[in-house]
């Protein structure tokens, strides 16, 4: 899958029909640029010379150097890696975000079938996974940061000097750091943008969960412990519930890719410097080599997290053998 | 033509019949605001004036009022009249996304489905693939790369919806593949070519109006997100909900609240309605499908 990625993206940036390096620069830059820039990146060799030589640098580690404005000469892996901190911090405060909402008003849905509490549920589950998340959080950013001055609407950080690099994510350095102000800062910047993503994401949850734990709360071994008397609070929460989660981890999957889709639009709307932004960046300073890199990085997390996930799978059903 | 007819005609037919259910209300609520935004996109733009599109046409940040329903934005456009416009802008990369991938995804699905073997295994593959990719950052790519416009766009996106009508209609050709008319054909010596196309195809086609709904809001919503990023029109199309979104952006902090309100909720109401038609739809129609998806 990895490698099917690898060439879709290879096939994409190549092999379409038209001038990739032309419709870059979009007539910015006299022909004579265009034509030194595709030769310097090797892009007037046959395909398969290309095809190799690509290959070659994703499982080297060596993604090229960057041709951009703002990194011009830096290592592209470096400059990915500097800026991949801030999409994971967005990415894991969405999922939290998403997962307490999604699989709470699941389980309200689905233990409450067909009353209006359900269908309320059921119509904010299909109505949140439609909205324009960028809209979402504009919306938001008036509300609460605009109008109630609750939280700031831009950034990862201010105010403070910045928590020492360590893992890049600004809520787990400051509280190594020990400092707490700190903490209190960068989360108080992430809520936001967490929440605005987390919520488009929530709405698949609730649907997940609720059309899973429709199935199991009639299962019999949940109608055998209903009828050994346990209370059916204990019932849902034992017993049924967690055979209710294994099918949301799976198709938990599929949902990176909306992760990753949504965290671009987020983190342009709340000017959240990560791998998305580092990519609108790139495709306006026409550099292809960034571009190439940040889309490949994409694609491993991508194939990295479904590994994970199966793996997940496996080790909560016992009946998943591999 | 006679049984394309039929074909995509009988879809409506459960729906009339399922109207009580509430399966059958969400989709003519959907059907009804599908219509009522084309009949927008046609009618909307003779009936409002292109020049109110045009940067300067009015003193800029004027709040809603009678002489400007949505009030006017930061170049001095009428957001009303934006927003009546991009209805038309929308419906068009929704045509061609949709078309394109109906055109290509279809055919594949159903002889990767026949088929089946290697071809089908490699097929599979590689639309999963795809469809494990982030769906608008494929597109971004494409679109990077082969520029901007309406047609462009439309391209862009129906990369990413071929796997999904590849995949249904794959499935729906399997199933059909093993019903017990198709092994008759088959007996009687009918060839693969009048199999697939006259007996199978002609049963798979009902999935289309299903596969196009659940699709649909999807596809506006990437298109706008396209050009929300600044990759997605011309600066000079008269409508375009995506980037007029990402103009208001700038006018937040200042508590500008309209520019930004009435484009996203035209998204909502359209996407929503789609939605509706495309869960109503798939409800009625095919429960298998449903069972597949889930």
């Amino acid at each position: 899958m990895l490698l099917i990625l690898l060439t879709i993206v290879f096939a994409v940036l190549r092999v379409i029909p038209g001038d990739p390096i032309a419709a870059l620069f979009a007539g910015r830059a006299p022909p004579d640029v265009v034509a030194q820039t595709r030769h310097q990146l090797g892009l007037d060799l046959p395909y398969w010379q290309q095809y190799i030589f690509y290959l070659g640098q994703i499982f080297t580690g060596n993604f090229g150097t960057s041709i951009g404005e703002n990194y011009h000469g830096k290592s592209v892996l470096a400059i990915i890696l500097d800026k991949l901190p801030a999409t994971v911090e967005l990415a894991i405060g969405a999922m939290i975000v998403a997962s307490i909402i999604g699989i709470a008003a699941g389980v309200v849905s689905g233990t409450n079938r067909d009353k209006p509490s359900d269908v309320a549920l059921r119509l904010y589950g299909t109505i949140i996974f439609v909205i324009p998340v960028f809209w979402l959080g504009q919306i938001l950013q008036l509300i609460f940061a605009v109008d109630l001055g609750w939280f700031p609407a831009q950034l990862r950080f201010s105010g403070l000097p910045f928590p020492n690099q360590v893992t890049g994510l600004y809520t787990v350095d400051s509280l190594l750091q020990g400092r707490l102000d700190m903490f209190l800062v960068a989360l108080q910047h992430l809520v936001l943008p967490s929440l605005t993503l987390g919520l488009v994401l929530s709405g698949f949850f609730t649907k997940t969960v609720r059309a899973n734990l429709l199935r199991t709360v009639n299962a019999d071994y949940v109608e055998a412990a209903r009828a050994r008397g346990i209370p059916e609070g204990r019932i849902i929460s034992r017993y049924a519930f967690k055979n209710a989660l294994i099918p949301v981890v799976t198709v938990l999957g599929l949902q990176f890719a909306i992760l990753f889709a949504g965290a671009v639009l987020t983190e342009r709307t709340f000017s959240w410097d990560g791998m998305g932004m580092l990519l609108l960046k790139s495709i306006d300073s026409a550099d292809y080599p960034m571009i190439q890199g940040v889309i490949v990085v994409y694609a491993l997390i991508i194939v990295g997290l479904s590994v994970i996930i199966d793996v997940i799978n496996g080790l909560i059903d016992p009946r998943v053998r591999y | 033509m006679e049984w394309l007819h039929s074909r995509l005609v009988r879809p409506f037919r459960p729906l009339i019949r399922e109207r009580h259910t509430l399966p059958g209300i969400l989709s003519w609520i959907g059907l009804g605001t599908l219509i009522a935004f084309i009949l927008v996109g046609i009618f909307g733009p003779v009936l409002v004036s292109i020049d109110q599109t045009k940067a300067l046409a009015y003193p800029i940040l004027l709040p809603p009022s009678l002489q400007h329903v949505m009030g006017t934005d930061g170049i001095g456009r009428d957001v009303f009249a934006r927003v009546i416009w991009g209805t038309r802008t929308s419906l068009m990369i929704m045509a061609i996304g949709a078309l394109l991938a109906l055109v290509v995804g279809f055919p594949i699905g159903l002889l990767s489905g026949f088929v089946g073997g290697k071809v089908d295994r490699v097929l599979v593959l590689v639309m999963d693939s795809v469809y494990a990719f982030p769906g608008l950052l494929l597109a971004a790519l494409i679109a990077a790369v082969i520029g901007k416009g309406i047609f462009n766009i439309g391209i862009a996106i129906t990369v990413i919806y071929i796997p999904l009508y590849f995949r249904v209609t794959r499935n729906q050709t399997l199933s059909t593949r093993e019903e017990l008319y198709v092994e008759a054909a088959r007996a009687l010596g009918a060839r693969s070519w009048t199999i697939m196309l006259s007996y199978i195809a002609y049963n798979v086609v009902i999935v289309i109006p299903v596969i196009f709904s659940l699709s649909a809001a999807d596809t506006i919503l990437t298109a706008a997100g396209l050009s929300y990023l600044g990759l997605g029109l011309e600066i000079d199309i008269p409508g375009d909900w995506g980037r007029d979104l990402s103009d208001a952006q700038r006018f937040l902090g200042s508590g500008i609240w309209w520019t930004s309100l009435f484009p996203g909720l035209m998204i909502i109401l359209l996407t929503v309605g789609l939605s509706f038609l495309g869960e109503g739809l798939n409800d009625i129609i095919n429960p298998l499908l449903k069972k597949e998806r889930a």
